[in-house]
């Protein structure tokens, strides 16, 4: 096995860890779409449960189901942008050896983070579609550590869709084409769609593959039926967005470390049965993922790492003027089967792992997040949220390791691990106001009470699970 | 493998927009599409297939009058009608409605069957109450029987709506909006009505409203 491969492939966690910690400034979420208002001609509170991105009313599901299509067309161009500020609780040196500030970037600097602009709407009476590009102000540092953007293609969801509705009979079905496993889904218990949504927010370190890992990455069709609003089902394939589909990972690519190569076509699948009573509305569903992943994407060639991700969410909604209020549970199990446990090499630059061979073949990772949210007169709102990683520990995810410029010596990583475990566990508490129905004010702090497998000292170096807290504060706005 | 099944897809969508009809359309402004599609295709979301609503916040519209739903969405469409949550939802659906589908609509929910709500809102306890005072009125505040101008099980007549069945929530908040505002001008007599209603006054006959058996 050759370096690259070895980068790609036990270090792959940690990799995914680097991309999560890159995404606290990084813009993978969409919002409220303006265009999809002028459409319709409603509030936004019409379809997204007390005017609270990204939540979805029952009526707002049932838009998105039927390809974006209820309503006229209209400019089908919206833009959202937003601005933050976020206080990490210590971005204080560790270990003396690591440059926090790369860790820790524009901490403590009210930042114009990201904008989108977004193409939404209905093309046909069967056809509609939301896509979202996105420019992250803060993308990285050149050489004179100056900070330079970038646009990405963001969230995309293009769809046909049919209806036979007739007193008997209620049948919903369509095919999508998307760039993320699960953007497509309409309910708030997706990984796309039900936490950290909003830029910028904070959260586990590393997740399920399914979570996001491969968003913008991959391209993917898929057909749906959602029978009587009692019944959804769902089969998706995704590939990899190259070639003709590679405008759905625009600015997304292996020389920067941030496009993943997958391997044929990968079954992506979702069930879900939903109820609604008077003024509630629940849902329970399973999903999952079998993907085939390269483990170096700059050489897709030879076995593959094998990840089987099976998730279980419910969803509760209580819609009544002034009060709004949505739960949700998500649990994601996933099995990730490396290509191959060869002992693997020192990773020369100290900073994606120990370079021991893997404990074993495979590793286990579970994600448990929930969340309640209540919204007031489509104005005021709150929510708090809950997450907590566990997983098998592996030798190849410690960090507190390979000092580059004193070999044999070891240095601090402060998002890694001492004993290689992903075990992430804390809490997210979120005020908003939303003075107007297209612009919100957020205020967040998370409390991590275990990151990277400890409480206190998890990366060797004395830095604690507290010191991750985050202290966020944001203002978006669309048009 | 993605690409064929992605072209195929989009094969599959210029295949289905080539077969797309009318008879299924939820294009709100296009005067070709029968009012019964659009009922179906879109006002069910909210006011239920059958036009009895699950949800408390949305009017149920089965057996509604049909000059009142006229009255409703032409409101609507003129901006006349300003109470927020019609307006939130309904300025915009209403916007590209020609008279013949306003015309079409009230005549689909006029031909439905009412039933009482299987979720209830309203306080049981104050359905005597209630009955009271739809059946004879607050005499002492010189506030009239509902069912004078309602009909006597709460049928409605011409432009006086139907209320029998209705949702209680809703019953409510619009009582609310007859009294507190002037969001409801084609409603304005029923500031007058409402001016003496005190808050349990509405919860009571709202309750009784939303359960009464259908007829």
């Amino acid at each position: 096995m050759d370096l690259a491969r070895f980068l790609g492939s036990r270090a792959l966690r940690f990799a995914l860890l680097c991309v999560s910690t890159a995404s606290l400034l990084s813009p993978l979420a969409a919002q409220a779409v303006p265009a999809f208002a002028r459409q319709t001609g409603q509030n936004c509170v019409a379809c997204h449960a007390g005017g609270n991105f990204p939540d979805l009313t029952p009526y707002g599901r049932i838009f998105k189901l039927t390809g974006y299509t209820i309503g006229e067309r209209a400019l089908p161009l919206s833009a959202m942008a937003v601005a933050s500020y976020n206080k990490t609780n210590n971005t204080s040196e560790v270990g003396g050896l690591v440059d926090v500030t790369a860790t820790y970037p524009k901490d403590g600097n009210v930042i114009f983070s990201t904008a989108s602009l977004f193409l939404a709407g209905k093309v046909t009476d069967n056809i509609g579609g939301f896509v979202q590009i996105t420019y992250n102000n803060y993308d990285h540092q050149n050489e004179d550590s100056h900070w330079v953007g970038h646009t990405v293609s963001d969230n995309l969801d293009i769809r046909y869709a049919d209806r036979l509705i007739d007193p008997k009979q209620d049948l919903i079905f369509g095919a999508t084409m998307n760039n993320n496993p699960g953007v497509q889904d309409p309910w708030n218990s997706t990984p796309a769609w039900g936490y950290n949504v909003v830029p910028g927010s904070t959260g586990p370190a590393t997740t399920p593959l399914l979570a996001g890992g491969l968003a913008q990455n991959v391209a993917g069709a898929g057909a749906y039926v959602y029978w009587d609003r009692t019944i959804y089902a769902e089969l998706s394939g995704y590939a990899t967005a190259n070639g003709v589909w590679s405008f759905m990972s625009h600015g997304f690519n292996t020389g920067r470390g941030d496009q993943q190569i997958v391997k044929g076509t990968n079954p992506y699948w979702r069930l879900a049965l939903t109820r609604e009573w008077g003024p509630h509305n629940a849902m329970i569903g399973t999903f999952g993922m079998n993907t085939d992943l390269y483990p170096d994407a700059n050489d897709p060639s030879g076995p593959t790492d094998r990840f089987r991700d099976i998730g279980f969410d419910a969803q509760y909604q209580y819609l009544l003027d002034p009060h709004t209020v949505t739960a949700t549970a998500t649990y994601i199990t996933e099995k990730h089967i490396y290509a191959s446990t060869e002992p693997a090499p020192l990773d020369p630059d100290g900073s994606l792992g120990l370079g021991l061979p893997d404990t074993s073949g495979s590793d286990k990772l579970d994600m448990f997040r929930a969340k309640v949210s209540y919204v007031y007169q489509a104005k005021y709102g709150g929510s708090l949220s809950f997450f907590n990683v566990t997983g098998s520990a592996n030798t190849a995810l410690q960090t507190a390791a390979n000092d580059p410029n004193n070999p044999g010596t070891v240095a601090g990583e402060p998002l890694g691990s001492l004993n290689g475990s992903p075990a992430t566990r804390g809490w997210t508490a979120e005020a908003t106001w939303t003075p107007l129905q297209n612009a919100r004010i957020g205020l967040q702090y998370t409390w991590f009470n275990k990151f990277n497998g400890g409480t206190n000292n998890y990366d060797g170096f004395g830095r604690n699970a507290s010191d991750n807290n985050t202290l966020f504060l944001y203002v978006w706005g669309a048009i | 493998m993605v690409l064929s099944s992605l072209t195929l897809a989009v094969a599959a969508a210029a295949f289905g927009a080539g077969c797309s009809t009318i008879e299924r359309s939820r294009n709100l402004n296009n005067p070709a599409v029968p009012a019964q599609t659009l009922a179906l295709q879109v006002c069910s979301i909210c006011h239920g297939v059958d036009g009895n609503a699950a949800s408390p916040n949305f009017p149920s519209l089965a057996a509604q009058q049909p000059a009142y739903v006229v009255e409703q969405l032409t409101s609507f469409r003129g901006h006349n009608r300003l109470d927020p949550a019609g307006f939130e939802y309904m300025w915009g659906l209403s916007r590209g409605l020609t008279d013949e589908q306003i015309k079409g609509l009230a005549a689909y929910y006029a031909s439905q069957k009412s039933v009482p709500p299987a979720y209830r809102t309203g306080n049981p306890q104050r359905l005597s109450d209630g009955k009271e005072i739809f059946e004879r009125g607050v005499p002492d505040k010189n506030i009239p029987a509902c069912m004078e101008c309602h009909g006597t099980d709460g049928q409605g007549k011409d432009n006086f709506p139907r209320v029998a069945n209705q949702h209680a929530d809703y019953l409510v908040k619009q009582l609310n909006v007859f009294q507190r505002t002037d969001e409801r001008p084609e409603g304005a007599v029923m500031k007058v009505i409402a001016h003496g209603l005190t808050p349990e006054n509405i919860e009571a006959v709202a309750a009784y409203l939303e359960a009464v058996a259908a007829k």
